[in-house]
């Protein structure tokens, strides 16, 4: 009997019915509901366990000790530090987003070299080693051929590279710019040698001179802790504290008060009030007490409201508040943590030194010379700046043929940063020791891609601004770093021996060891999270009358304006782009769109002609910058504010592109007395466009 | 006539039952074999052994200081014991060479691994016996072996959602999404 079609239907039919009754169409139906939930761009979860490690995040200039939290030993997130005594278990906005720093896309994932315009190769680490060694080679022994810029303020690995530069034969070791560099040379007008502290937890009443303190200045989060102990929640403020610059920035605004003080008036204001102060009785045993009171008669109320816009009554009310305070403490700073020369630092430090508050609880200190971990390292009382370096070759007065560049940007962050750039462009090889793609990397020759905090050892030795001596230490947290990186130091360190450099060193590791031992710290408890701190103190200070004798009220030029830049630690420092994480607290009058905003009061834009949301250019010598105004009252007369940070050319598609870089418009004039450049009071002039 | 239409009858009917027996038989039979893959675990690991060494399964699954399940050991754990080759057993030395020494992780098959959106607290189940939800291989000395759903992706003995639910509404235990679902 054979299978007709009909035969062969009811036969389907069975088979589809019989299906039915068993797991095939079900159970696929099921499990193909569970594939479309597998699809291969679906990030997978990363299970194991849960740790916190110690470390030490240098992605803000002073360094934070933090804890990393990690699962199966990748890192996800960074909290504070409770054992840490400095930051108390507080964190700053940059290594808040350490995590995610870690995996930017802007790392550089492997040694590059340049093949074009533009254009990077990836290359072998080797042959990446062999070139740099080759390049070395060829200057060793020729004084002015080799340079090198470091933009770390804190690390031992300064000591490695400047002891390098010196076995090359070479003195040019340079530091990007930062309050560090001008307060050392300060306290060395002032008859002193170290670097300054400011005890601000032992203080009551604070007075802030361009220093902003609780956002963007020296030891940021430990600045905070101590603020914020004042501020017992539902107590009454045990200190008082008081902000003086050009912009009611992030400090000013939790401050008692703000007083507006014009970029160019801070000596001015600060004499000022010594004058006051000498006034109502004060005297000081420092030899120079006689000169700086005759200098101080100049600085009446009347001349300093005219040099700095700071009314008469204020000014004596300051005064008051200053001279009644059982503790006070004057900390002085540039508005923008740079720029400000050694002279105005003085003017400011001179009041502590008036009011007897140097070396003592709540006051001003003189840190001791840190010690070095190699003999022949450069310290930093001796360190050149980097942008008296790339003048210089811009002019033809220095001519390297390599230039080696650590943990810095100095093709965006220093003042002219266009001509900056151009300098930069003459030097024939230029390596880039960079852990992200940033402006200066992009112009590089050679890029050896340094790890991320969380996968290298660092220290930091007196982060600037701390009261005490103090030493920090981190080690890896991950066993692997995410890119193909190795550390600059044990990379210069080989070089060192393949040219036969000796510095008595295999590995950074081992330096700082070296250090923690020279220190007398214990570097399990530093790597731990801890901190090594020291009473020890540096000496006595005069008032600098001589140095502050060549201080002149800037004459104004009414066409011009005085630039504030505005700094927000939030938004990365010259060497680091802002955190993704932290584009989200951006405010409208700090960018629009694409536009970078800047700020002036009422008076000063109807005197330049201006309106809320007009687009114009702000031009100085060479450099131009586009922008959008917003008027505001939280800035002071004459003065533009534009915020630092923005106008990045390089980084990632999160950054890049956004606003203008203020650093176009900052210009370079020498400090009179002391040859310092100093950019703090650069003017632009304002036009529609 | 009516011996033929009987027959007719019984013809219309057979290529019916005959699909339809077939298509329970291959649904049942056959299709378990398509749908899933064997694999058998990279290395022969003897429970047996272990357990006559005098180890629990504490020894090596473990819950972590927060709580947390550890679930398999890692080669840290594991080279307590094997950094070196013991005994003579060809999977011994194929773990130190492969993965002791290299310091690569063993890539085990895991039999009931949960998806993602999933989170399951082995702290909350502690006081179930293992083999409730498990394979009982403590006394295997060699693996069971591992049949991975060639749609899914998923082993065969992975849980699934309705099995979950039926435990927790047997002993009472919220059926609410957040209790599985973060």
């Amino acid at each position: 009997m054979g299978l007709d079609r009909r035969g062969f239907v009811k036969f389907v039919v069975g088979g589809v019915a019989g299906t039915l009754f068993t797991p095939v169409i079900w159970q696929s139906l099921d499990d193909v509901s569970i594939w479309s939930q597998n699809w291969p761009w679906i990030p997978r979860l990363n299970k194991g366990e849960v740790k916190s490690t110690a470390a030490l995040s240098k992605l803000c200039p002073a360094g934070c000790a933090v804890k990393v939290k990690t699962l199966g030993g990748l890192p996800y997130a960074a909290i504070g530090n409770t054992a840490n005594p400095m930051s108390k278990g507080g964190v700053c906005p940059v290594c808040a987003g350490g995590a995610q720093l870690m995996y930017s896309p802007a790392r550089v994932a492997s040694p590059m070299k340049k093949v074009g315009e533009g254009k990077f190769e990836a290359i072998k680490w080797e042959d990446a080693e062999a070139m740099l060694v080759e390049k070395l080679t060829a200057v060793k022994g020729q004084e002015g051929k080799l340079a090198v810029i470091s933009g770390d303020e804190t690390g031992s690995a300064n000591d490695v590279f400047s002891a390098f530069a010196a076995g090359m034969g070479s003195t040019g070791f340079y530091m990007m710019p930062g309050e560090m560099l001008t307060a050392t040379k300060g306290v060395k007008l002032m008859g002193g040698n170290g670097q300054p502290g400011f005890d601000i937890a032992g203080a009551d009443f604070v007075l802030m001179i361009g220093a902003d303190a609780l956002d963007s200045w020296g030891a940021t989060v430990a600045n905070q802790k101590a603020f914020a102990a004042t501020r017992p929640t539902g107590g009454a403020a045990t200190a008082q504290f008081v902000y003086a610059g050009p912009v009611l920035n992030n400090t000013a605004s939790v401050s008692d008060k703000w007083v507006a003080v014009t970029p160019t008036g801070a000596s001015a204001f600060a004499l000022g009030l010594a004058n006051l102060l000498i006034a109502a009785g004060a005297v000081s045993s420092a030899p120079d007490f006689a000169d700086y009171k005759a200098l101080a008669a100049k600085f009446t109320p009347e001349a300093v409201e005219a040099a700095a816009g700071v009314k008469a009554e204020v000014l004596k009310d300051l005064a008051a508040k200053l001279k009644a305070a059982k503790a006070p403490l004057v900390i002085a700073g540039a508005s923008f943590g740079q720029g400000a020369g050694a002279v105005d630092f003085c003017a400011a430090a001179s009041l502590n030194v008036l009011l007897g508050r140097v070396n003592v609880t709540g006051g001003m200190t003189v840190l001791p010379t840190a010690p070095k971990a190699l003999a022949a390292a450069i310290g930093r009382e001796s360190a050149l700046d980097a942008g008296s370096f790339l003048s210089a070759v811009a002019t033809g007065k220095a001519t390297p043929a390599v230039l080696m560049v650590y943990e810095a940007n100095p093709a965006f962050a220093l003042p002219q940063a266009g001509e900056m750039a151009k300098s930069l462009g003459n030097i024939a090889f230029k390596v880039s020791f960079s852990t992200y793609m940033d402006e200066t990397a992009a112009m590089a020759d050679l890029i050896l891609p340094a790890p991320h905090p969380y996968e290298r050892f660092d220290d930091a030795m007196n982060p600037y601004g701390v009261a005490k001596p103090t030493y920090l230490a981190g080690k890896p947290v991950v066993k692997k770093p995410v890119a193909d990186c190795k550390d600059p130091v044990d990379v210069l360190l080989a070089a060192a021996g393949k040219l036969g450099v000796s510095l008595g060193f295999e590995t950074y590791a081992d330096v700082i060891k070296a250090k923690a031992s020279a220190v007398g710290a214990d570097l399990d408890t530093l790597t731990a999270g801890g901190a090594w701190t020291s009473d020890g103190k540096g000496g006595n200070l005069s008032l600098g009358a001589a140095a502050l004798a060549k201080v002149a009220p800037a004459a104004a030029d009414p066409k011009t304006l005085a630039v504030a830049p505005v700094t927000r630690q939030a938004f990365g420092s010259g060497s680091l782009a802002t955190p993704p994480a932290n584009l989200l607290i951006v405010r409208e009058d700090e960018l629009t769109g694409k536009d970078l905003v800047v700020r002036m009061n009422a008076a000063t834009a109807k005197a330049a002609g201006v309106t809320q949301g007009a687009k114009v250019k702000l031009t100085a010598g060479s450099g131009e910058l586009k922008a959008r105004i917003s008027v505001n009252e939280g800035v002071a007369a004459g003065t533009v504010a534009v915020p630092m940070g923005f106008g990045r050319s390089a980084w990632d598609e999160f950054t890049k592109g956004k606003g203008d870089n203020v650093y176009k418009i900052l210009t370079v004039s020498d400090e009179a007395g002391t040859g310092l450049k100093v950019w703090a009071g650069s003017t632009v002039t304002v036009a529609k466009g | 006539m009516e011996e033929k239409k009987q027959c007719k009858g019984c013809g219309g009917a057979l290529p019916f039952v005959v699909g339809f027996v077939a298509a329970v038989i291959a649904g049942w039979v056959l299709f378990p074999g398509v749908l899933y893959s064997k694999q058998n675990q990279p290395i022969r690991f003897s429970h047996k052994v272990h357990q006559e060494q005098g180890m629990e399964c504490a020894s090596c699954h473990s819950f972590r200081e927060d709580g947390s399940y550890a679930g398999l050991p890692n080669n840290e754990k594991c080279m307590e014991c094997h950094a070196d080759v013991v005994g003579s057993d060809p999977d011994e030395l194929k773990y130190v060479e492969q993965y002791a020494k290299t310091g690569k992780e063993v890539p085990w098959l895991i039999y009931q691994s949960q998806p993602d959106n999933v989170l399951f607290s082995h702290k909350a189940h502690e006081s179930f016996e293992c083999k409730s939800c498990h394979l009982e291989v403590e006394k295997t000395d060699t693996p069971p072996v591992y049949y991975e759903n060639r749609l899914s992706g998923y082993s065969k003995q992975t849980m699934k959602m309705w099995q979950c639910e039926r435990c927790h509404a047997e002993n009472g235990v919220s059926n609410a999404c957040h209790v599985c679902h973060k």
